[in-house]
């Protein structure tokens, strides 16, 4: 098979395992010095019911890492930026903190960093991912919750995936193309 | 062991992700990929002991990321993992020795040298060693790899009173199995079709790899899950089906499952007749206990009871009643575990791929150091006399209490502490506060200023765990491995492991040759055994040394002899008979709710199983402080609201703290998280926030194994 010459980062993600244990969380503060009360990424819950009929769902997000970012087209000075293969970034030295991307993203992704007053969201790891590694949440989360891999690659588990199983993304509405996928 | 493979089986999704060529878009920040210097370790934030492998930068410990060579710990770091980094960097652990300056709990210290607090220890140790006997001298401590010095100082120094934790966690779970199979097994989530769990609430309360096997099993396996619990956990969210068992009944369901499955002829009869011991017996001891029967002590309905204990048995062997960690309940403990026991073997599940497992080892050496002599006097908690099957070599923690309160049947005025939080773990603070009253001494190790160290004399700051090398250890399971724990980063403080503080008290005892050893050389002498060529470098480089392949069978061998009385698993068991407790689990309902009362029932949450870990920021984020559940029919009676400052007394406590309202909790049940309400202001996050659950809980143990009962408390609740 050809080699393609373009990744497409994108990640996977059977909330249905997700137990709320909060690994992904703290794995996440601990690997990119993300501030106490701010979040790259977050564990929402659902409750239902009437006892003893009871439901809880949990969803697992973080930045879409979107096809067509909100974010980066609103951004005044270019900090917000995408790289080829798909990961939505920030130049902090270009962020002026106008937040001007935090109102943009449908996804409620990004958050203002109070101690160095720029925005601070999801980079997928790029450190990590670049030297060959998974992501922090990935790697770290004790029911597999999330897969992460290259879509142009169609022997990836992300590319297996979602050829073999039902799925959605969240709010396909807002056209922003999100590369979260849910297994269904 | 094959990794790869390792990870296929296990269902992770591996990735396998070439190193990316394309720099060009970095700025500087990001231009240079960071290869982390990885250093494998061992984690100590809960007993699972997962594998780490710690990266560093600058000599800071930047990330802590899971270590999948360790089968047992599935290649995952939970949160608690994740968050021990902010241990070694808490502007307020401990830094130095303290000696107390004023009274007990008023938190003046007096910094001191190391020299100092051993001096004054080893004075006032001998003080009550001469005025009491040795056996005057109490040592109490939780597991940790370093807790065998610290309780061989105690042995050494001649005092037979060494307590251990599992009276407040495991015991009745471990009696119950080793009573029926000579063992305590392990079960086989990973191959499991059929899961029964109850109260054991693996997804909020982590075990390795049970948890993780569970999840894959129920989601991509379709395995079938069932989960009894007063309340509606997480592990109840995921479940098949979830009934909210009438709390203390378990042991009628678990009957009552057996009665229709020898009535309907369902048992694996072959393996009965030839592994087991007492079917007769058992055939008519569970005659009376019919699914209707069942239906009215746990109002689970009988036709439910019935098809759940068919669905089981056809399920079998890949089917099992899950025993659970933290069995410490009722005072009916052991019998309800051992009727599990017995549900699990009727269905011969034994030794069978899905079913319960006996546990692997991975084989390691010993290091050999000088004995001492036995202690002469009889322990305290008289474990023998009171509790002749229990370990009396862990002890029995809340009759100890008891005794040592009473000055029965001798005085006990010295408490060396390590490691354990017992203000905190033991059930009534208000007692345990009284025991540290009636103390001449207290002496307590740690690494942070937890409530007991509040309240002591002489207050050692350990290490932590990232700051020192410890004894490996062996972690038996149907995947065993062998872990070691190796000193990651120097320590920052004046601090040293639990070895180098017993060497110091050692030395001024008298008992230098007994501790004359360096850690070095005693994992060395460990590592020379371990099943692999150059097993000491291969374990540091490694953290692990793990078998990949589980065996099953080994003991379905007709030649097999068990390690019980007979040789055979026991239904019956004699031995209780002899030590005078029912020889089958015989059903007692749990005491009725008094009117206007509710029971108190306890729990975990996956980011605080232990009270030490509240205070952690990272943690402590997501649970800033604890509250009361309470189901809205009793809460709308009360006129009680979510958010309502609210009182909940027990006969021996009461404390304030915010309400729940929830409909994930029985009507007749209230439940609060664990490891708030702290006393020491060292803990500043959690100091007088929320309350702490072991002010209400009232003294009640299992008769068999002497296993605090921590469900036999019942409160008012009422607004403030």
């Amino acid at each position: 098979m050809a080699k393609k010459s373009r990744k497409r980062y994108a990640m996977v993600l059977d909330s249905r395992k997700c137990i709320d244990c909060k690994a992904c969380v703290v794995a996440c503060k601990a690997e990119n010095d993300v501030p106490l009360g701010v979040y790259r990424n977050w564990i929402g819950a659902e409750r239902s019911g009437e006892y003893p009929r009871l439901r809880t769902s949990f969803d697992p997000e973080q930045c879409h890492h979107c096809e067509n970012p909100s974010c980066v087209r609103v951004c005044p000075t270019g900090a917000s930026w995408q790289r080829e293969d798909g990961i939505v970034l920030v130049k902090y030295d270009d962020c002026i903190g106008c937040k001007y991307c935090i109102i943009a993203c449908p996804y409620d992704a990004r958050y203002h960093n109070p101690e160095t007053h720029t925005v601070g969201k999801c980079t997928f790891c790029t450190h990590r991912v670049d030297r060959g590694d998974l992501p922090a949440c990935v790697e770290t989360c004790p029911s597999r919750v999330r897969v992460f891999g290259d879509l142009e690659d169609p022997k990836s588990p992300v590319h297996q995936l979602l050829s073999t199983r039902r799925h959605r993304v969240l709010k396909p509405q807002a056209g922003n193309g999100p590369q979260l996928y849910y297994l269904l | 062991m094959d990794r790869r493979l390792f990870m296929q089986v296990a269902g992770t999704g591996a990735l396998a992700a070439g190193s990316i060529a394309c720099p060009r878009f970095f700025r500087k920040a990001e231009a240079a990929p960071v290869i982390p210097a990885g250093i494998p370790t061992t984690c100590e934030l809960c007993p699972n002991k997962c594998s780490v492998i710690a990266e560093l930068r600058n000599g800071l410990i930047h990330k802590l990321n899971p270590n999948p060579e360790n089968p047992k710990s599935r290649g995952m770091l939970c949160a608690r993992g994740n968050a021990a980094i902010q241990q070694v960097y808490d502007p307020d652990r401990l830094k130095q020795p303290l000696i107390r300056a004023g009274a007990r709990g008023e938190g003046k210290w007096r910094p001191v040298s190391w020299e100092e607090a051993w001096d004054y220890t080893a004075r006032k140790l001998s003080e009550v060693k001469e005025k009491h006997g040795p056996q005057g001298t109490l040592w109490s401590s939780t597991e940790g790899f370093q807790e065998v010095f610290f309780k061989n100082l105690g042995m050494a120094f001649g005092s037979p009173n060494i307590l251990r934790h599992p009276s407040l966690c495991l015991a009745s779970v471990n009696l119950a199995y080793s009573m029926t199979f000579g063992t305590v097994p392990s079960f086989d989530l990973l191959n499991a079709d059929f899961v029964i769990m109850a109260g054991a609430n693996r997804f909020e309360s982590i075990i390795t790899p049970d948890t993780m096997d569970l999840i894959g099993g129920v989601m991509e396996r379709k395995a079938k899950f069932i989960y009894l619990d007063p309340r509606f956990t997480v592990t109840a969210s995921k479940a098949d089906e979830w009934h909210p068992i009438r709390p203390g009944t378990d042991l009628a369901f678990i009957l009552a499952m057996i009665h229709v499955i020898l009535k309907e002829e369902r048992q694996d009869k072959a393996f009965l007749e030839a592994f087991t011991l007492g079917y007769e017996q058992l055939a008519e001891h569970v005659k009376p206990y019919t699914p209707e029967w069942a239906e009215l002590e746990t109002g689970i309905a009988a036709k439910d009871i019935v098809r759940i204990a068919r669905a089981f048995a056809d399920s079998a062997p890949r089917a099992v009643f899950y025993a659970g960690r933290r069995s410490s309940w009722y005072t009916n403990d052991f019998q309800m575990r051992r009727a599990q026991a017995i549900l699990n073997a009727v269905v011969g599940n034994w030794d069978r791929q899905g079913g319960m497992v006996p546990n692997q080892k991975v084989p390691k050496g010993e290091f050999m150091f000088l004995p001492w002599d036995d202690p002469k006097a009889p322990r305290v908690d008289e474990v023998e006399k009171n509790f002749p099957l229990a370990s009396a070599k862990d002890g029995v923690y809340l009759p100890l209490r008891e005794n040592v309160l009473k000055g029965q049947p001798y005085p006990v005025k010295a408490w060396m502490v390590y490691k354990q939080d017992p203000l905190h773990s033991v059930p009534d603070q208000g007692r345990t506060l009284k025991m540290i009253e009636q103390m001449d001494f207290v002496g307590v190790i740690d690494i942070a200023m937890s409530d007991t160290a509040w309240f002591a004399d002489v207050v050692f700051p350990e290490s932590h765990y990232l700051e020192r090398t410890d004894p490996i250890e062996v972690l038996p399971g149907i995947w065993p491995a062998a872990v070691l724990r190796q000193q990651v980063a120097k320590p920052i403080h004046d601090t040293k492991p639990c070895l180098e503080i017993v060497q110091g008290l050692a030395k001024r005892l008298g008992l230098n040759d007994f501790f004359d050893y360096t850690i070095e050389q005693w994992v060395e002498a460990e590592a020379r055994e371990l099943p692999i060529a150059n097993g000491l470098e291969h374990i540091k480089k490694h953290g692990v040394v793990a078998f990949s392949e589980p065996k099953y069978g080994a003991t379905r061998n007709p030649v097999n002899r068990f390690v019980t009385k007979s040789g055979k698993i026991e239904l019956f068991s004699e031995r209780l008979q002899e030590a005078g407790h029912d020889p089958l689990p015989k059903y007692t309902p749990p005491a009725a709710v008094p009117e206007g009362r509710f029971r108190m029932v306890l729990g975990r949450k996956a980011t605080i199983t232990h009270a030490g870990l509240t205070h952690l920021p990272w943690l402590h984020e997501h649970h800033k402080e604890n509250d009361v559940w309470l189901n809205p029919e009793p809460a709308a009676r009360l006129g009680i609201r979510t958010g309502d400052l609210v009182e909940v007394a027990s006969q021996v406590g009461r404390v304030r703290l915010k309400a729940r309202v929830t409909e994930e909790i029985r009507p007749d049940c209230i439940f609060m998280l664990h490891g708030f309400g702290k006393k020491s202001p060292w803990l500043k996050r959690v100091h007088g926030v929320g309350a702490a659950d072991a002010v209400l809980l009232e003294t009640a143990w299992d008769k068999v194994s002497g296993n605090a009962a921590m469900h036999e408390t019942f409160v008012k609740v009422a607004k403030v």
